[in-house]
């Protein structure tokens, strides 16, 4: 049907269905024309062909879905319908459930109105029930209970109290208030009295019994105020009785030198063990915080006390005069009346300990306070927290006691540095040299006493007062002791008669007129002045250990500073000013290596370069100018280097001993300068043939190989400029020399200048000036 | 001796009567603060400030001695090593300048000979309370040959400029000992702490 349809469709259709027209066709007229239209024509046919054919094969399909989607009508009105079923029930369970629950928050609202109401009446009925039971308590002394009661009125809501008053049953609870809050008055008067009566008996079990019920009444300050002087009656009168016992001690007695130490420390024993007892009491009805104002009370009694301790100390061990003897006798120096310092080691000991004991109690009450006020500030404004900071820092700085100590201090210390310098003065007039010592006495003396001092500083357990103890140390070690030392340093060290004697003829004889003269004296001049010159050895051997003691010194101090640290003695920042005083004292060792060194000039200028010159020059007298019989004589019997260093031997043993190896190597180095820079003088004063400058280059072989094996420095260095010298001389011709000079020198750098060289050259009697000044250098 | 990281290193000691502003004065110049209700000082506080002077590290260890007589003698100990003094007095307040030359006479006793000694009147921001007037310290400090100046810790006025001034002068006498010791055998004694011989540019 359809396939017919198609045709006449395309027929009556317009001629874009096919793409060759009619009219096309008919007005072809070529055969060839014709055939390819109509094979197109053929091509297109076959397709609508295959078109048509796809189409009914479609047809099925589309019946069975038309047939599903006629079955499946009926089902979506159904859903439909039930969708507005279910719309309409979640509207109305949601209206449901906002009216229960605003049924639900009216109940709440009266269920709270109805607890309030609860409450009010109950506080009512505890107002009644407290203006009854305080009566009642009253009437039979039962005051704890009374101040419960009123401890329950007052921690009533007062607002409450408030609106009762304006209610309805106003003029009840009026009348129970007025009961109460006159209760209150007469309880709070009632108690304190009671409290006062049981601490003016010391009726240790009522005052706690009072003290317990005062805070109930809101009444804390009142009843720490109490509580403390009770506690302060039994310290004062069990200080009173220490120290009644202290002054009628025997002297005798073991502790009798620190007996008012032991006071003191009985006294501030005594509060610690208050706090420890009492704090639980205290923290328990009162409260945490409230250490400090207790302290506060407290301390007053504890400066009293202390002052009278103190006091008596300073009366009975004569501490105020003993300081002004010091004081005039270290302000004018020479006095008539002068304190023997051992005198006053006991008191200088027991002042310190007395410090050390207030500092261990101040420290406790800090550790004390501040703990309980951490507890109680836990929670509190930074504010508050700053402000009990403040209360303790004021405890602790402007009490009595502190200043009374720093005073004590302030007096131990010009004692103190009394004691050092006059002791360390004793030890240098004691000075002894043993012999076979390298040092005296007096070095390890000094440096003992130094050290007892500053350790007794520190002993106070304040840091100014080592800190002031160091600056003093540094000041005796510094000008007092190191100007001893540079005094025996200046008296120098002595020539010999026998040294003199070589020094120059014209001396000589008179040096030997006078010996033979007084033959006697001399020889005790020649002990004595054996005496100075092993005295200015030994003081070089001081003046090094000094450099050294004051470097062990000072680690000695930091260990025992770091140990009384480590158990809380003073901030990093007290820590810091030590360091900063121990520094201080460090610096002198230097300048005790700087006298070391003034004084080891001294002793070259002195006792070696007069000696080596002459024997240096006597080079001068042994000719190098020279021929192959000289030469083997020579060598037989050595002229000159042999005895010199027979002599060096000899002028050095002395030094050897007594100098320690330190000192006696640097000697030996400034010995073996100027051994060089005579030689050096000497030999271009001479003359040399060849075998002359052979002779010369053994005997400075000889010497170096003497002075490398007694001293530990390299002495090779200081010769180079010598060992050069001596190869020119050896040269077989002048032009030799540039076979060592410039791009030919090698490993060897010439310390000689090129105008050297042609100098060192003439002294050659061989070699010809010409030949010397045509070198090119 | 010390690699440490400075030219120079002086000590500055304050003295003076309690209660002047030494404190004040020092926690103005090292930390800028103007701590108002403190304490007294106990004992010897110290601080250090490292200032630069003309592309030279100057260490200023200063130490702010109590004014109470009870710790006279410990802050007396700190005059010997001391490079300079700053010797304060409060212009509102005659007895401290009254005080004046009995502290002159603890410096000529205690201290070393070298010492830079400058008088200080502090608290010029209190001008209405006024008690020694300006020319009347002035001749003093001129009559004992110290410099003087005028300051206000409360108002940082010339705070600086006292310890850069002070820091300057003994700059330039550390280079004048190097020199002189130069001249001279180097003499064993009372040597200056700093020899450091760097070329001289005269200081205003």
């Amino acid at each position: 049907m359809e396939e017919q349809g198609s045709p006449t469709v395309r027929r009556g259709g317009p001629e874009c269905l096919s793409a060759v027209s009619a009219e096309t066709i008919e007005s072809l007229t070529e055969l060839e024309d014709l055939e390819r239209i109509y094979a197109q024509l053929c091509a297109e046919e076959t397709d609508v062909q295959n078109e048509l054919e796809t189409l009914v094969a479609q047809q099925s399909t589309i019946e069975t879905k038309m047939l599903a989607l006629q079955r499946m009508g009926p089902n979506l009105q159904l859903i439909e319908g039930d969708a507005t079923q279910l719309s309409g029930m979640i509207s109305f369970t949601c209206s449901l459930a906002e009216n229960v629950s605003s049924k639900v928050r009216q109940l709440d609202l009266t269920k709270k109105r109805l607890y309030q109401a609860i409450q009010r009446a109950d506080d009512i009925l505890d107002l009644k029930f407290c203006t009854d039971g305080v009566q009642t308590a009253l009437r039979n002394q039962d005051y704890e209970q009374a101040a419960a009661h009123i401890h329950r009125y007052l921690s009533l809501d007062q607002s409450v109290i408030e609106l009762s008053r304006q209610g309805g049953e106003s003029s009840a609870v009026e009348a129970s208030l007025a009961l109460l809050q006159e209760a209150e008055l007469s309880l709070k008067a009632l108690v304190t009295k009671r409290l006062e009566e049981a601490v003016a008996s010391s009726d240790l079990p009522q005052v706690e019994r009072f003290f317990k019920i005062l805070p109930l009444l809101g009444l804390h300050e009142k009843g720490l105020a109490l509580f403390a002087q009770y506690l302060c009656s039994q310290l004062a009168s069990k200080a009173e009785e220490n120290l009644i016992l202290a002054v009628g001690s025997d002297v005798g007695e073991r502790r009798a030198p620190v007996i008012f130490a032991d006071t003191l420390t009985l006294l501030l024993e005594g509060i610690a063990r208050i706090v420890e007892t009492h704090q639980p009491i205290v923290e328990t009805y009162y409260g945490p915080g409230r250490l400090c104002t207790l302290l506060t009370h407290l301390q007053k009694e504890c400066d009293t006390q202390a002052q009278k301790i103190v006091n008596k100390f300073i009366q009975q061990r004569d501490y105020h005069s003993k300081f002004q003897v010091v004081q005039s006798s270290m302000m004018r120096g020479v006095t008539t009346e002068k304190i023997e310092p051992r005198e006053l080691d006991p008191v200088l000991s027991e002042v310190t300990l007395m410090n050390s004991r207030a500092e261990l109690y101040l420290r406790f009450l800090r550790r004390r306070i501040t703990a309980d006020f951490e507890v109680a500030d836990a929670m509190a404004a930074e504010a508050v927290s700053q402000e009990h900071q403040q209360s303790l820092e004021r405890l602790l700085k402007d009490c009595q006691l502190s200043r009374t100590m720093q005073e004590l201090i302030g007096y131990y210390i010009p004692m103190e540095e009394y004691y050092m310098r006059e002791t360390v003065n004793k030890a240098v007039a004691m000075d002894a040299a043993e012999t076979g010592q390298l040092t005296s006495s007096m070095v390890d003396d000094v440096f003992y006493i130094v050290k007892k001092c500053i350790s007794r500083a520190l002993t106070s357990g304040s840091s100014d007062c080592v800190c002031a103890m160091i600056n003093h140390a540094t000041s005796v070690l510094e000008t007092d002791f190191r100007e001893v030392l540079v005094c025996k340093l200046r008296a120098g060290y002595p020539v010999s008669a026998l040294q003199d004697l070589q020094r120059g003829v014209s001396s000589a004889v008179s040096m030997m007129q006078s010996s033979l003269q007084h033959g006697k004296i001399q020889t005790l001049g020649i002990e004595s002045q054996e005496q100075a010159k092993s005295a200015y050895l030994v003081t070089l051997n001081n003046v090094e250990v000094c450099s050294a003691n004051i470097i062990t010194l000072k680690k000695n101090l930091e260990n025992d500073c770091a140990k009384l640290f480590s158990q809380g003695m003073g901030s990093e920042h007290a820590q810091a000013k030590i360091d900063s005083c121990l520094s201080d004292l460090v610096n002198t060792s230097s300048k005790f290596k700087d006298l070391l060194q003034e004084g080891l000039l001294e002793l070259n200028n002195t006792a070696i370069k007069p000696q080596v010159k002459p024997w240096i020059s006597n080079f001068l007298s042994i000719s190098h100018n020279i021929e192959e019989e000289e030469f083997s004589e020579y060598e037989a019997n050595d002229p000159w280097v042999q005895q010199l260093i027979v002599q060096l031997e000899r002028l050095m043993a002395e030094f050897k001993v007594g100098l320690s190896p330190v000192i006696y190597d640097t000697l030996s180095s400034l010995m073996t300068n100027l051994i060089a820079m005579e030689m050096e003088k000497t030999v271009f004063k001479c003359t040399f043939s060849r075998l002359g400058g052979l002779q010369f280059d053994k005997e400075l072989r000889s010497l170096v190989a003497y002075l490398s094996s007694v001293t530990s420095w390299t002495i090779r260095d200081k010769f180079a400029r010598l060992t050069q010298m001596a190869t020119i001389l050896n040269l077989e011709r002048v032009s030799e020399i540039l076979d060592y000079w410039g791009p030919n020198s090698g490993p060897l750098t010439w310390r000689l200048t090129p105008a050297e060289v042609r100098q060192v050259l003439a002294l050659r009697v061989d070699f010809r000036s010409e030949d010397i000044k045509r070198l090119r250098l | 001796m010390s690699m440490e990281d400075y030219d120079y290193l002086f000590k500055i000691v304050l003295i003076g009567n309690a209660g002047v502003g030494k404190t004040c004065l020092v926690r103005r110049f090292t930390q800028g603060l103007f701590p108002p209700g403190q304490g007294a000082t106990i004992g010897v506080d110290f601080m250090i400030k490292t200032v630069e002077i003309k592309g030279e590290k100057v260490k200023l260890q200063i130490w702010d001695t109590a004014g109470q007589e009870r710790f006279r003698s410990i802050t007396q100990s700190y005059y010997r090593s001391a490079n300079a003094l700053i010797l304060t007095y409060d212009i509102t307040c005659e007895d401290s300048f009254r005080c004046l030359p009995e502290w002159l006479r603890e410096i000529e006793q205690y201290a070393n000979n070298q010492v830079v000694t400058i008088l200080v009147g502090n608290k010029i921001d209190l001008a209405e309370k006024r008690e020694v007037l300006r020319q009347r310290a002035e001749e003093f400090a001129e009559a004992q040959s110290m410099l003087y100046l005028e300051t206000s810790a409360k108002e940082s006025d010339n705070v600086e400029k006292l310890f850069l001034d002070l820091a300057c002068e003994l700059i330039r006498e550390a280079k004048q000992n190097t020199l002189d010791n130069n001249d001279t055998a180097p003499m064993p004694g009372e040597g200056k702490t700093i020899s450091y011989l760097s070329c001289c540019s005269s200081l205003n």
